[in-house]
């Protein structure tokens, strides 16, 4: 015992708190905050392309405490009702308007595409004749289909949410279709060897042997289906956090522009690991 | 009531002379290639009585794989007929029980999962089948292992879960396609020892494809010597070794006999398989 004791012991003593590599990466951070700040206080650029870091401070504690925007609550139980105005940041609103938009994208698309992908997976022929065309369309920058998706759905989310859903198709299609081509034989085979029906092929080899390169392409496609979605508020819309940085944009708000960039960023990685660890699990 | 074709040695010893369960009757099965044709199996015919464990040797390239796989009801298209138990096969027979030469175990089941599978394809109650399972889990000895993911395992233990997942489905003939291949040759011989313990305890029929003389000679009743392309029966050896057997049986007198006495057929075979290879590569070079 106290032998292996001493052995797990002496690389934890001999290990420095603080690794090489986080070390480097403060260094990294801090230069790059010293150098914004050096650029924002020279007045070499036009006032506010760079502004300093305590201007979008203030403005991201704003974009997340001030109250701007009158949320209408109405609730009615029996005889009972309830009906008020409830002040809230209203960048809350718009972070909802884009979650829901990205949410619908990535389940419409990704069911789309995981269906369409088995199908091409299971049936050689099939896959002959249209992969191609996923392969081709892949790849396209899925924005020129915008001006035909608000002209069939409108300015609103619904525009938005098809090309999210566009966007998501494609890498969820691929990859199941190869993902579907890509599982051993010799499992299909002991399979058929113990009489597996083709309900019991799909349902206890085929989808389990399946559910990395599925969950890979879901990943995949909501990471796209997050662009599809943004770029698309960007372009034409009144709504979602890409209405609001465009927005601050057009009215030369630059550090609340860079705040919103901020904020989106941090919502993104959360999102991505979120789904990184449910992927796992 | 088994067709013997005119080829095949009669060598049937006297405590053998019962019913086969398993009857080969001239297998023919030709592949279609660019250049013609391939003719893998030629007019092959064999029996297996109940209990006997019959190997099936030969060179790369003699079809004993395609044999296989015909045995097992997964390829078609052949001629002659593979009869269990007097009925012909067509597709995979509840009877026959395969295990495979390449790594086969479900990566996303535990080892008593992968065990139960074959019964939980049959319908069998959760409770019973792993009680089951973990019977035949015990009987390739990786007990404490139940609940562990083939990625866990070394590879002479996930051969020896899909060993117990195989006899899980209790087939009346095991049928293996060279199961010890992917393996390093001490794992392969004290595998080989857990098969013969396995196999003596069970009674279990067994036919055996394999390449390698040496576990043959240790585990077999008789051995099938198949020629090179186009395969077909070369002899058929009985092995007079006394039973049961270890495989310290590799180390004696007897044992040498039995393998000078086969590599002097399979050498002839062997060595036009390793001929072809050659003539193939030159022309390959010389185009």
């Amino acid at each position: 015992m106290a032998t292996t004791g001493n052995l797990t012991a002496a690389p934890l003593a001999a290990r420095p708190i603080v690794s090489p590599v986080t070390w480097l990466r403060i260094a990294i951070i801090a230069a790059i905050v010293v150098i914004w700040e050096i650029v924002a206080a020279s007045g070499w650029l036009f006032r506010d392309v760079v502004p300093s870091l305590t201007k979008i401070g203030r403005q991201l504690f704003l974009i997340l405490t001030h109250p701007d925007f009158a949320l209408q609550v109405d609730v009615g139980l029996g005889n009972f009702r309830l009906a008020f105005d409830l002040m809230i940041p209203e960048f809350y609103r718009h972070l909802w308007v884009t979650m829901a938009e990205v949410a619908t994208a990535t389940a419409v698309g990704g069911l789309a595409g995981l269906v369409i992908g088995l199908v091409l997976g299971a049936n050689p022929f099939l896959s002959r004749a249209f992969e191609r065309f996923l392969y081709y369309l892949g790849p396209t920058p899925k924005i020129i289909f915008f001006p035909i998706m608000i002209m069939w759905f409108g300015v609103g989310p619904g525009s938005k949410v098809a090309m999210g859903t566009i966007s998501c198709f494609f890498p969820v299609a691929l990859t199941a279709a190869a993902g579907m081509r890509q599982i051993e034989d010799v499992l299909i085979r002991v399979g058929r060897s113990f009489r597996a029906s083709t309900w019991q092929m799909v349902t206890k080899i085929y989808l389990p042997a399946m559910r990395q390169p599925i969950v890979n392409g879901v990943r995949l496609g909501m990471g796209v289906a997050v662009i599809g979605t943004l770029l698309a508020e960007t372009k034409l819309s009144n709504r979602g956090v890409g209405f609001l940085i465009i927005n601050a944009y057009s009215t030369f708000d630059m550090p609340r522009m860079y705040a919103l960039l901020i904020l989106l960023f941090v919502v993104a990685i959360g999102a991505n690991a979120l789904v990184a660890r449910a992927s796992r699990g | 009531m088994a067709a013997i074709s005119a080829t095949r040695p009669v060598t049937v010893p006297v405590e053998k002379a019962m019913e086969p369960i398993l009857v080969v009757d001239d297998i023919f099965k030709r592949f279609d290639t660019q250049d013609g044709g391939l003719v893998a199996v030629d007019h092959v015919s064999f029996d297996v009585v109940p209990g006997e464990f019959l190997s099936v040797i030969g060179p790369s390239g003699c079809g004993k794989s395609t044999l296989f796989n015909i045995i097992g009801g997964l390829l078609g298209g052949y001629e002659g007929r593979v009869s269990v138990a007097g009925e012909t096969i067509k597709g995979p027979h509840p009877s026959i029980g395969m295990i495979f030469q390449e790594e086969s175990t479900f990566p996303w089941r535990t080892v008593i999962d992968n065990v139960a599978f074959p019964l939980e394809i049959a319908g069998m109650a959760k409770s019973e089948r792993l009680e089951k399972a973990r019977h035949f889990v015990h009987l390739v000895g990786l007990d404490g292992f139940e609940r562990s993911y083939p990625s866990e395992l070394s590879g002479g233990m996930r051969q020896r879960v899909s060993m117990a997942r195989t006899l899980a489905s209790e087939p009346k003939i095991l049928l293996m396609d060279e199961p010890f291949a992917a393996l390093d040759e001490q794992t392969r011989l004290l595998l080989g020892d857990k098969v013969l313990q396995i196999q003596q305890e069970l009674k279990q029929t067994t036919l055996l494809i394999t390449h390698n003389l040496t576990e043959a000679v240790q585990l077999s009743d008789r051995i099938l010597v198949m020629t090179y392309r186009p395969g077909k029966t070369k002899r058929i050896v009985d092995i007079k070794l006394p039973r049961p057997r270890t495989s310290e049986i590799v180390g004696s007198d007897d044992f040498g006999h039995y393998v000078a006495q086969i590599w002097n057929d399979l050498r002839e075979e062997a060595s036009k398989g390793l001929k072809d290879d050659e003539s193939r590569r030159g022309g390959a070079k010389r185009k």
